[in-house]
């Protein structure tokens, strides 16, 4: 018997799990960079700071 | 007492576009090793091949949690900032794989013992792996972020990582359901498997590698964007 079901579920498993990590990721770096970019575009604006 | 020092001005923002290209390729190498190259095991059947990833991911979590285990170290010795960042990253991309493994070896358990899960020694003790890091993460999420913050992770970083020889050891040592060491045995390595079984074994511990190194770099990316924007927000602070 092959058990090609319980193959499949580990393979989804897996490969979800790392796709789902990595694009968080990548969305969560792309978040923080423009909040950076708009932190130091308004403290250029601000001749205060 | 001494301060941390916080890493310089930068974000890392570079990306690395060849280590991308090079962990897919990898992982394609990989899936074509374990599905196309491999052969099926005689007793197991088709279901055996997902040792190609269990075992991958569990030596990507000890290697992480070795990395914890270092970093939190040198982070101790020498109160920067940038040990801590590296401790913090590589405590959750190992998570992430032992929770794989935690995930995998049930699906393998089910066809192969009849159960899901059994209390012995190589799988609780994992299990407890799973639940030190687990805490460590929950730990830095719940604490105020400061040197006091990073000092108690790295105690539970060093700590946790002796559980990982007790794994090791585990199915030698007592009695387990888990299967012995097949690839590095006392008659050397890879003696135990048929050699095109031991190639996939390589290419996808490999390709997982790769994969760890491309998360950490990516995980380690975010601390300092995050400390970037807090030095920043900081500094606007004192200015006014």
């Amino acid at each position: 018997m092959d058990n090609l079901g319980y193959l499949f579920a580990a393979n989804a498993f897996v490969w979800s799990g790392v796709i789902y990590y990595l694009f968080r990721l990548i969305q969560q770096n792309a978040a923080l960079k423009k909040d950076l970019d708009m932190l130091k575009a308004a403290l250029e604006d601000d001749p205060k700071s | 007492m001494s301060e941390e020092r916080l890493p310089e001005s930068e974000n890392d923002g570079d990306e690395t576009p060849v280590l991308i290209w090079l962990t897919a390729a990898a992982l394609l190498a990989a899936m074509g090793a374990i599905f196309l190259y491999a052969p099926t095991e005689a007793t197991e059947g088709m279901v055996q091949r997902i040792m190609y990833f269990h075992i991958p991911s569990a030596w990507v979590a000890f290697f992480a949690f070795f990395i914890v285990f270092v970093c939190s170290v040198l982070f101790l010795w020498k109160r920067d900032r940038e040990w801590d960042i590296y401790a913090n990253a590589s405590a959750e991309v190992g998570l992430m794989f032992c929770t794989l493994v935690l995930i995998t070896g049930p699906i393998w358990a089910k066809p192969v013992w009849g159960t899901w899960w059994v209390w012995d020694a190589r799988l609780t003790s994992t299990l407890v792996l799973w639940l030190i890091y687990a805490a460590y993460l929950m730990l830095r999420a719940r604490s105020e972020p400061g040197s006091m913050r990073a000092r108690y992770a790295a105690v539970v970083g060093i700590v946790g990582f002796l559980d990982i020889p007790i794994i090791h050891f585990s199915v030698l040592w007592w009695r387990t359901f888990h299967p012995q060491p097949k690839m590095i045995t006392s008659e050397g390595i890879g003696t135990g498997m048929e050699t095109p079984m031991v190639v996939a074994l390589m290419i996808s511990l490999g390709a997982f590698t790769l994969l760890y190194f491309l998360l950490m770099g990516q995980r380690v990316r975010l601390e300092k964007l995050k400390d970037e924007i807090d030095r920043l927000k900081r500094n606007r602070l004192y200015s006014h």
